[in-house]
């Protein structure tokens, strides 16, 4: 703490079932190195006892705070206020898009915790499958990695789904923390039913690279490049297939 | 419900406030996607013209060398060069080449349609 | 795997591959196309007689009616997975996929026969 204070107007969404969304402004005197989720608890706890929002762990693990502040997705459990405003600014604070709304700053996230199941993600991993190949492992464990577990990086927190064009107008495509947890399971055992899921109208192909997962994943999971990783493994396979006689894929299957 | 995804959230593709260099990458290509399929179509009609003869033709050739028309073929280059320089972008990152660096990619092939752009214009409107 | 009926593929790896290969023969063709047209002929292909001559040379009409093959495959791949972006009802994509293919078929066979015309024009 800084011991600095700050005035900051907070612009929350409020939304009940039948209303119309409104956003509601409270003013508040706040430590600008304290978190956008410090803020949304404070206004909880003294301004506004109806306001409901999502909160757990306040470390970035669990993944159940993400909100849009001033537009963009974020992890309310580790932005600052001071990286998002200024003293005497404004903050909007949204909930995540491309969820349905089930009040204020709370989303439905059952579909996607239903895809993200389906895709059979396991949220602990091998180490050596956990990083990409582009990161490199931690160097003294790497004689046991092939022992060793760590969780995996996505914690199922949806901003990239909220940032992704394509999740707009598509509420059928899987979305890039989905698409990203196929990759992280076919790399560890490669499968036709993972192909399957991602090879499809609403996988891969409904991505047009704009790039927003990765922006906004607060968890270095790059959804982007797994999505196209995955997308040169099954057109390898499939330019594979031309030039491979039927009877070898089944000896192969 | 409110927030979900329905097609009727399309406008929102094109709106690029709190989005990064990526989102612009997808945004011209759509609408140059879009526009340039109008464009073909319009062409072929207009090629029509060929096929009635000279008079016709030439005819139609002293109507696009007007400038409004000369415009409206130079912002159709501009969006040929953009979108096919985006679409071998995407096509190489969708082989796994370059994603990490496509942001750069994007800013460098975009430079790249500005001075092509710029070249045709001079030629067009300069050298008539 | 269990209880999954995946609905029928709408796009995937092969259309999608076939829409990219296209762009890449559309890079060529147009290359070629734009450096003839406004570049090497003089003073472009701005008259009836100038076009005429040009189509004199089989390889360009074989060339001029396969850009114009790759060009409709890829723009209505294209426009279709922006349509697919949008989660159209099965009849409207149904509908969609008739028209595309009609509209394109129709735009290849009426360019392939303006090609032929030119060509068959008696200098």
């Amino acid at each position: 703490m800084t011991g600095s204070t700050w005035q900051v107007t907070f612009k929350v969404y409020r939304q009940r079932t039948g209303e119309k969304p409104s956003h509601q402004s409270y003013s508040l005197d706040v430590d600008p190195d304290e978190y956008i989720l410090d803020a949304v608890e404070r206004i909880w706890a003294f301004h506004d006892r109806t306001l409901t929002y999502r909160h757990a762990c306040h470390h970035s693990t669990c993944g159940a705070c993400g909100m849009r502040v001033n537009g963009r997705e974020k992890l309310t459990c580790i932005t600052t206020i001071r990286s998002v405003t200024r003293n005497g600014g404004t903050v909007r604070i949204d909930p995540l898009r491309n969820f349905p709304v089930i009040s204020d700053l709370v989303v439905d996230m059952g579909n996607f915790f239903l895809r993200m199941e389906k895709s059979g993600f396991d949220s602990v991993v091998p180490l050596d499958k956990a990083n990409l190949p582009y990161e490199s492992t931690i160097t003294r464990v790497s004689e046991h990695k092939h022992e060793a577990e760590r969780l995996a990086d996505c914690i199922e927190c949806g901003l990239c789904i909220s940032a992704c064009p394509a999740a707009n107008t598509d509420h059928e495509y899987i979305g890039p923390a989905v698409l990203a947890s196929i990759h992280l399971m076919y790399t560890q055992s490669p499968s036709q039913a993972l192909i399957d899921q991602a090879d499809h109208h609403t996988g891969l192909w409904r991505c047009h690279s704009a790039y927003e997962c990765t922006q906004v994943c607060p968890s270095g999971v790059d959804p982007a490049w797994r999505i196209m990783d995955m997308r040169k493994k099954i057109i390898g396979n499939r330019i594979k297939s031309i030039f491979t006689r039927p009877n070898e894929d089944k000896k192969n299957a | 419900m409110p927030n979900q995804p329905e097609a009727k959230n399309w406008p929102r593709w094109f709106d690029p406030r709190s989005r990064s260099l990526g989102t612009f990458g997808f945004i011209l290509n759509r609408i140059t996607a879009l526009a340039l399929t109008l464009y073909l179509i319009l062409h072929l009609i207009a090629l029509g013209q060929l096929a009635q003869g000279p008079a016709a033709y030439d005819g139609f050739i002293a109507l696009v060398k007007n400038p409004l028309f000369k415009l409206g073929e130079l912002l159709v280059i501009a969006a040929g060069v953009i979108h096919g320089l985006n679409g071998i972008r995407i096509a190489l990152n969708s082989f796994g080449i370059g994603v990490r660096r496509q942001r750069s990619m994007f800013v460098i092939l975009m430079a790249l349609a500005v001075l092509c752009i710029a070249f045709f214009g001079w030629k067009m409107f300069m050298e008539g | 795997m269990e209880g999954s009926l995946t609905p029928k593929r709408l796009e995937g790896s092969g259309r999608w591959l076939i829409k990219i290969i296209a762009g890449l023969f559309i890079v060529v063709f147009l290359g070629i196309h734009f450096v003839v047209n406004h570049l090497v002929a003089p003073g472009g292909l701005l008259t009836y007689a100038d076009v005429v001559a040009y189509y004199q040379n089989p390889v360009i009409v074989v060339m001029e009616v396969a850009f114009l093959v790759v060009v409709i495959t890829h723009a209505f791949l294209g426009v279709r997975s922006i349509l697919l972006d949008l989660n159209p009802t099965a009849w409207v994509l149904r509908a969609a996929n008739v028209l595309l293919v009609i509209v394109g078929a129709a735009a290849v066979i009426y360019g392939a026969w303006l090609a032929l015309t030119i060509a068959n024009v008696k200098i």
